[in-house]
């Protein structure tokens, strides 16, 4: 069942040149997470808060279980859309305890109820014990989860979460976010999720849209954006490509670094860019090779080196941790992808 | 443009949310009511017969024009120099006591500056004064001492009790402003004095020129003052008109001139307020080293004693003599505890009622404007936030003139009522409670609204259980010092007054005129302690008193 439907999106600010989501149209179904990843500023969290009620469109429709809640004609104020949202900043409200903060949706409830209600939540995320801490005795995980607990509590629709790890610091984002989803999971929450992280969105989405300059560059599960990349942004943004030339052959693809035995569905001759991830291509030294060293990047397990073809063409390879070489030696690259490449012509 | 500059969260995204009509009108009838007294003052001015402008022309407006820009730059250049360099050794040296003295140099803010006045002039009158009275009888002989009448006398104690305001501002700039901001002028070779003149003060620079120019709003409204000391300007000019001639279109001229030159100020003021942004605490801020004075210590702990002396122990004490000396005469005690609404208690409860009325009303006023101001930056909402800040501007002797005008021909009901005394007050003095109810609004992120709303909450319930609850301390903020600053208010209270509404301020000031000042003392004392109260509640939000 559908249970958000978006189309046509456009909101433009006022002041700026362009709009800042411009066209959108997605449809998300009951139980799943969509992650929207995009840079700053691709429309990611304008789009959360068009959805939220917090921003009026410029047109096109949203749709919340077959209700049309924003469209030409209609506008539905966020209290009365039954949506939950996690904001960035968590906004836990500083005047009230941790249970106040969870009961504040639960509002026009028997007592009783509430106080149910509040306890399992705050079971489920773990927080039971500090119920009646207020929100400036609590550390950054915990006001994430009394966030979530806030915005579960009244069973919404859907969920709404801004960017709702970027405070927490690194090391315990990837902890908070595994909790996260589990508890997602588990109350199986229907969830539009806003990240700038590729990595995040990629652990966090049943499926992933990603945005750029306020359009829709691309929706599909996390193993189609990565491996299916419809546009280079899709291909740059979510997985660091380098982009080779190369020409279409009947036998496959020519490029500097050799033929690449890939098949497509191209006239002989076309131009084309093969996106390339740093696990695509193997090199070895070779005094004559095609190309050269210019930089080693050491990342603990691996390292990743830079380097330079003859043309100029900069490209990423991996080698594992212990395989050190020195900049400047020549090398000769090859692709050693086993798998088919991204084509763009 | 300026003030949403410094709203660093209405900065992150321009909300296009439908603003609300029902809080566009509420903000516009406030600056209506705020915009009609100022507006009526200029018609008046104006459509006074053209003789009268020639008379006046001819006759007083430039000798009072320059003598009262002459007292506004002298003391808002007394007072910055002032206040920035006991701002500066109280918080960046080894001052010995620098602790108390944060405190004591703030708190001549609640001493009226007519008070101060009362006292010096008491002490050092020419002929009469306690001093020179005391070195004649030493001398056998008059002894010359500097007076405190005229210019000089006047721009000394103005200047007195008008530096806290630059002391507080710089204090709290030189307490928060980034260390690293001096540390890296000082790696690239700056002594710890150049860094002072060519780092410290330029980065300052914007918000205490915003100061020096409130200070000189201040003297262009001050009445009690300039009148005690007899030093004539437009404000005890108009006063006078007022009062004792009754003459109201040469009073509307003279009004009309003063204003205009009032609201120019106020206009760079409110430019440069959007700029002045040191005030922002940083997470990894850390403080500036203290400098050593060595051998200067003590040279700057008696430059301290003494203005603290002058503007704030020396006043105290001379008016708690008078007021034992007071209670020590029978006489004296008979009049000042007289039954009915001529007594002690009356002036007290009239002087509280009338500034705490003011207050609410202000605050309550400056919330639509706040939140229309804060929450849907535009230029509407500019406009009508600087017009309900245009209140700095109108001094209290123009604001009675235009009520008194206004309230004849409109409100005749109301002529002579204690209401509109409390009206002046509120005119007067809302600016002050619209930018705290902006800076406390400018605090809260708006998703805390949000969330609210996502929550099932309308925008009104929002309003009342989330936003009001956590601003309620900048609106306090804002009350307080509407209430501080009406209750010390002379000039409006003394031509609006209905017979027999007496006020602490007023008081003072009469039994004063009329030398008796142990009478005066006890009222006098009480106005500054009952002021001491909301001060040091604002002063303990200051970061300098943490």
């Amino acid at each position: 069942m559908t249970t958000l439907e978006v189309r046509n999106l456009v909101k433009q600010f006022h002041g700026s040149e362009r709009s800042a989501v411009n066209d959108i149209s997605f449809e998300l179904s009951e139980d799943e997470i969509l992650a929207l990843v995009g840079p700053s500023g691709c429309g990611k969290t304008t789009t959360l808060r068009l959805i939220a009620g917090l921003e009026r469109p410029d047109s096109g429709l949203i749709r919340l279980n077959d209700r049309v809640v924003a469209s030409d004609s209609i506008f539905v104020p966020p209290e009365q859309r039954g949506v939950g949202m996690v904001f960035q900043d968590h906004a836990l409200f500083p005047h009230l305890t941790v249970f106040e903060n969870v009961a504040f949706g639960l509002r026009g409830r028997k007592p009783d109820e509430i106080r149910t209600i509040v306890g399992e939540m705050l079971h489920l995320v773990g927080l039971l014990p500090l119920s009646k801490r207020y929100p400036h005795a609590l550390s950054g995980g915990e006001r994430q989860r009394v966030a979530l607990a806030r915005a579960l509590a009244p069973r919404p629709i859907l969920l709404l979460m801004d960017e709702p790890f970027s405070s927490l610091d690194a090391d315990l984002r990837t902890e908070v976010r595994e909790h996260v989803r589990g508890i997602l999971k588990s109350m199986r929450a229907t969830v539009v999720f806003v990240t700038h992280d590729q990595d995040e969105a990629l652990f966090m989405g049943d499926r992933l849209a990603v945005l750029n300059k306020g359009e829709l560059e691309q929706i599909g599960t996390p193993e189609e954006i990565f491996h299916e990349s419809n546009t280079r942004f899709v291909a740059k943004f979510m997985g660091d490509s380098d982009f080779l030339r190369g020409r279409v052959t009947p036998n496959g693809i020519q490029t500097e670094i050799g033929l690449l035995n890939q098949l497509v569905d191209l006239p002989a001759g076309t131009s084309v860019e093969i996106a390339l991830r740093a696990d695509d291509i193997d090199f070895e030294i070779d005094g004559s090779g095609n190309s050269l060293i210019v930089a080693r990047f050491f990342r603990g397990a691996f390292n990743l080196y830079r380097l330079r073809l003859n043309s100029g063409q900069i490209l990423h390879a991996f080698t594992d941790h212990t395989k050190i070489l020195p900049v400047g030696a020549r090398v000769q690259a090859r692709v050693s992808a086993e798998h088919p490449l991204t084509v763009f012509s | 443009m300026e003030i949403t500059r410094a709203n660093q969260f209405s900065l992150q995204r321009l909300r296009t949310y439908p603003i609300s009509p029902r809080l566009a009108i509420a903000a516009g009838l406030v600056a209506l009511f705020v915009a009609v007294p100022l507006v009526y003052i200029f018609i008046r001015a104006l459509g006074a017969e053209p003789e009268a402008w020639q008379r006046l022309l001819q006759t007083r407006i430039w000798k009072l024009l320059s003598n009262t820009l002459l007292l506004a730059a002298a003391v808002t250049s007394g007072a910055l120099v002032t206040g920035i360099s006991m701002a500066w050794l109280t918080e960046r040296t080894d001052l010995p006591g620098r602790k108390i003295f944060r405190w004591m140099l703030a708190m001549p803010l609640a001493v009226p500056a007519y008070i101060g006045g009362i006292v010096h002039l008491a002490l050092l009158r020419p002929r009469g004064g306690v001093i020179p009275q005391f070195l004649e009888s030493l001398f056998g002989q008059p002894v010359p001492t500097p007076s405190p009448l005229g210019f000089w006398g006047a721009a000394f104690i103005l200047t007195l009790f008008m530096y806290p305001y630059v002391y507080l501002l710089s204090g709290a700039a030189f307490r928060t402003l980034h260390a690293s901001l001096e540390e890296a002028a000082r790696v690239f070779g700056r002594t710890p004095m150049q860094t002072l003149f060519q780092v410290t003060l330029p980065a300052l620079r914007p918000g205490l020129t915003a100061g020096a120019l409130l200070v000189a709003l201040d003297i262009l409204a001050e009445y009690g003052t300039v009148a005690l000391l007899r030093y004539e300007t437009f404000s005890s000019a108009i006063f006078v008109q007022l009062s004792g001639r009754y003459d109201r279109s040469a009073a509307s001229i003279l009004s009309g001139i003063l204003v205009a030159l009032s609201i120019l100020i106020l206009w760079g003021e409110l430019r440069l307020q959007g700029q002045a942004r040191f005030t922002q605490m940083e997470s990894n801020w850390r403080p500036a080293p203290l400098v050593a004075l060595g051998k200067w210590r003590i040279p700057a702990l008696l430059l301290v004693l003494g203005v603290v002396s002058a503007s704030l122990l020396v006043p105290f004490t001379v008016l708690l003599i008078w007021s034992i000396q007071a209670f020590l005469d029978p006489q004296t005690m008979a009049t000042l505890f007289r039954t009915g609404s001529q007594g002690f208690g009356s002036y007290v409860w009239n002087s509280l009622w009338s500034s705490g009325a003011a207050a609410v009303i202000a605050v309550m006023l400056s919330l639509p404007v706040a939140l229309l101001a804060v929450r849907y930056p535009s230029r509407f909402s500019r406009f009508i936030s600087r017009l309900c800040q245009v209140g700095y501007a109108i001094p209290g002797v123009v604001i009675a003139l235009s009520l008194v005008l206004l309230v004849n021909r409109a409100l005749p009901f109301l002529y002579a009522t204690p209401f509109v005394v409390v009206i002046a007050y509120v005119l007067r003095h809302m600016p002050q409670a619209v930018r705290a109810s902006e800076s406390a609004l400018n605090q809260l992120s708006p998703s805390l609204e949000e969330a609210s709303r996502t929550l099932g909450r309308t925008s009104l319930q929002t309003l009342i259980q989330v936003t009001m609850p956590l601003i309620l301390p900048g609106l306090l903020a804002g009350g307080s010092l509407v209430f501080l600053t009406s209750l010390k208010e002379l000039p409006a209270t003394l031509l609006l007054r209905p017979a027999g509404f007496d006020t602490l301020a007023v008081r003072v000031w009469v039994w004063a005129g009329e030398g008796f000042y142990f009478q005066a003392a006890p009222a006098a004392l009480l106005l500054v302690l009952v002021s001491a109260l909301p001060l040091s509640f604002l002063l303990r939000r200051e970061q300098i008193f943490k």
